[in-house]
């Protein structure tokens, strides 16, 4: 893996842009078909930079659950580190594109509010992960990529 | 002199009318668009307690139009609000295009579809719409369209109140069955043919058959529901409070906007839902009715506005095309790519740094201070929009090997722009910015390294590479023909030598000042060794010196 492009990865993740609104990008790592990095190598080099919890999104868990521990680890400003390995379901696909064009969560009667909406905290990011094959063949929403700033490509 | 018969004067309106027009259409001394947005207060009577008060409003129109059709709308924003967001907006056509059709649909009730590439910035203008009608940081209640939208996620759905983990999955696995979508159906369908039953019976009915769904799901038959609305009911009757929170309320709610964007990738059940806010003449529905709260109606509230967005068809991989009964029932604008016009008037805001305060102090990795040198980022600008602009025209075709698209923004040249700010790469032989190699770098970064497809990817770093230092990316500069990089090199050369000579001076100055204290000290040193030796003077006054 190589550090210094994970370091300028990290670097431009933790930018905060004056040229344009929202003022943090959310980050995609995507593993090539042919990397033999493991998934939790990568978690554990990001936690060398920054404090980041590790959520895995997949048959096992729901949507509302996922957006649950994203909101408990923003809250406790850390940044989230996403194992995308199923296809986004809407509820969480709704959060990832408000989380990308506004930096904020918007959820409708949630922890006992109408119209529940929560910044992105200063100090925390999220970063996706997904294998590229995945992206290409399982992700149903076209436009995934546009989803983050910046990408690192792992191969 | 005019003939007295053909004077005629102009009423207050039509003089307040001129004057907002001249506003509106208001430009810089180079030129630059400052009107588009106006902001007014008026002093109105309340025509219930007939007391003054000063209401605040919004104009906005179109200034590139010879005659704009200038939309007022009142406003909960203030000046300097307003006058903040106005910055935030560069000032193309296309934005005032799509602002000046929000405001016009908004005043009347009718719902308003635009379908034009992601670069032209519909959902970033819908947050500025928002913003100029509501104030700085409220946001439209946004819905996403995804391909597997959750028709309940828009209107509204039953919610049972689960204790345990192993209940909660039981239930989502559930849902997500065809069992459960077509029992859920089955139910709609029921509850809607029982038209005598009242609204109570309704629900009633509801209750019943929600506990044969709990039972199919493994729950309890007597588990407890709750009841949820989805975006569209919650917008209709939201209400926003003084403090920026939201409540809502059913009947008397002020409503919101609501913004659904991606409406070409909604499946068909997701239209028919949307198609209840289709109301009389055009307008939004005055109130619409949902079997899963027994029929009860939402009324739509007098600030209720639905805006819906999405690309063209070609962006999409199955070539999604808006539903037509949806477009039919809207007022629809389909936007074209940005003009070569606007795509560099975009480039030169960013890489002169116009839309942010610039930095205070010199920021850690910045060589040059390029933001305090337009005349920098304005050749910058010229090489990005050309960049951007060939690359999005390769992108059209889709990438080989890749089934995603990825259609470029504007943000990915704000990127570039904000990370020339600090991410700099210094020239080993100058000891200057590397002007060429940076922006190659981050073009590169921000650009390149997405590409799927590595022949497009070769083709355009070499295209890059000719545009900076090729005999093809030449241009004239000062009367000679230059390759961009020989112009950069000569504008950081002349920036830097300007700090360096600056930084000298000061240092300069610094030594002259130390200097001319020194020979202060020195002499009055001297004087008062002189007055010391002197005979005439008195031994006390010596001693008082020397102290």
């Amino acid at each position: 893996m190589e550090k210094q492009k994970l370091n300028t990865f990290i670097h431009l993740l933790q930018k905060v842009f004056t040229q344009k609104q929202p003022v943090f990008d959310l980050g995609l790592i995507v593993k090539e078909s042919k990397s033999q990095i493991e998934v939790k190598k990568v978690s554990e080099e990001i936690k060398k930079f920054v404090d980041i919890e590790r959520i895995v999104y997949d048959e096992k868990i729901f949507d509302e659950d996922v957006i649950d521990k994203i909101v408990d680890t923003f809250s406790k400003n850390r940044w989230v580190f996403l194992e995308i390995k199923k296809d986004i379901g809407s509820p969480l696909l709704n959060q990832l594109k408000h989380l990308a064009n506004y930096n904020s969560f918007q959820l409708i009667d949630y922890q006992g509010k109408d119209i529940f909406e929560m910044k992105m905290p200063e100090n925390s990011r999220l970063i996706v992960f997904a294998e590229r094959d995945f992206i290409e063949n399982r992700i149903s929403y076209p436009h995934f990529y546009g989803l983050f700033g910046p990408t690192l490509s792992l191969k | 002199m005019p003939n007295p018969e053909t004077i005629r004067f102009k009423s207050p309106e039509e003089l307040k009318e001129e004057e907002i027009e001249t506003k509106i259409k208001e430009r810089g001394p180079e030129g630059e668009i400052l009107g588009g947005i106006v902001f007014e207060e008026e002093k109105v009577i309340d025509p219930e307690t007939k007391e003054e008060q000063i209401k605040k409003y919004i104009y906005i129109g179109n200034p590139y139009e010879e005659k704009p059709i200038i939309t007022k709308l009142e406003t909960e924003a203030t000046q300097e609000e307003v006058e903040a967001i106005k910055k935030e907006i560069i000032p193309m056509k296309e934005s005032f295009e799509i602002l000046e059709a929000m405001a016009r649909t908004y005043k009347h009730r009718q719902p308003l579809l635009i379908e034009g590439p992601t670069a032209i910035g519909k959902t970033y203008l819908a947050d500025k719409f928002t913003e100029l009608r509501y104030g700085k940081g409220v946001k439209p209640l946004d819905f996403y369209c995804s391909g597997q939208t959750d028709v309940s996620e828009l209107m509204a759905k039953w919610v049972p109140k689960v204790e345990t983990e192993e209940e909660k999955k039981k239930w989502n696995e559930f849902l997500e069955s065809a069992e459960a979508q077509e029992k859920i159906s089955q139910i709609a369908q029921e509850v809607e043919q029982e038209e005598k039953l009242s609204q109570e019976q309704k629900l009633a009915l509801i209750h019943t058959k929600l506990q044969e769904l709990a039972k199919s799901a493994g729950l309890s038959e007597k588990t407890q529901w709750r009841f949820q609305y989805g975006a569209v009911p919650k917008a209709m009757g939201l209400i926003k409070n003084p403090d920026g929170s939201f409540s809502f309320d059913e009947q008397k709610g002020t409503g919101f906007t609501l913004h659904i964007e991606e409406v070409g990738l909604a499946e068909p059940q997701v239209i028919n839902a949307l198609l209840k806010l289709r109301g009389r003449k055009g307008q939004l529905a005055e109130e619409i009715q949902l079997w899963e709260n027994g029929g009860k109606k939402v009324k739509s509230g007098p600030k209720f506005w639905a805006f819906f967005s999405t690309n063209p068809p070609e962006e999409y991989l199955a070539r999604n095309e808006v539903d037509p009964a949806l477009a039919r029932g809207v007022v629809f604008k389909r936007m074209g790519e940005l003009s070569e016009e606007s795509l560099h008037l975009a480039a030169d805001y960013y890489f002169t740094y116009k839309l942010s305060e610039k930095p205070k102090e010199k920021p850690e990795g910045c060589i040059l201070d390029i933001y305090n040198h337009p005349e920098i980022g304005r050749e910058i600008s010229k090489v990005v929009s050309i960049f951007h602009n060939e690359l999005n025209e390769a992108l059209k075709k889709g990438e080989k090997g890749r089934q995603q698209k990825i259609p470029l923004t504007l943000d990915d040249m704000a990127r570039v722009a904000d990370a020339l700010i600090d991410i700099q790469i210094r020239n080993k032989e100058t000891g200057r910015l590397d002007l060429a190699e940076t922006l190659r770098n981050l073009i590169h970064f921000y650009y390149l390294d997405r590409l799927a497809d590595e022949d497009l990817k070769e083709t355009m770093e070499s295209n890059l590479n000719e545009l900076l230092e090729g005999d093809t990316g030449k241009i004239e500069f000062e009367g000679k023909l230059l390759t961009r990089k020989e112009i950069f090199d000569i504008l950081v050369e002349r920036a830097s030598i300007t700090e360096e000579e600056k930084s000298r001076r000061e240092k300069e100055e610094k030594e002259t000042r130390e200097r001319q204290l020194k020979q202060a000290q020195f002499d009055s040193q001297d004087a008062l060794n002189s007055l010391l030796k002197n005979l005439k003077i008195p031994e006390s006054v010596k001693k008082v010196l020397q102290e």
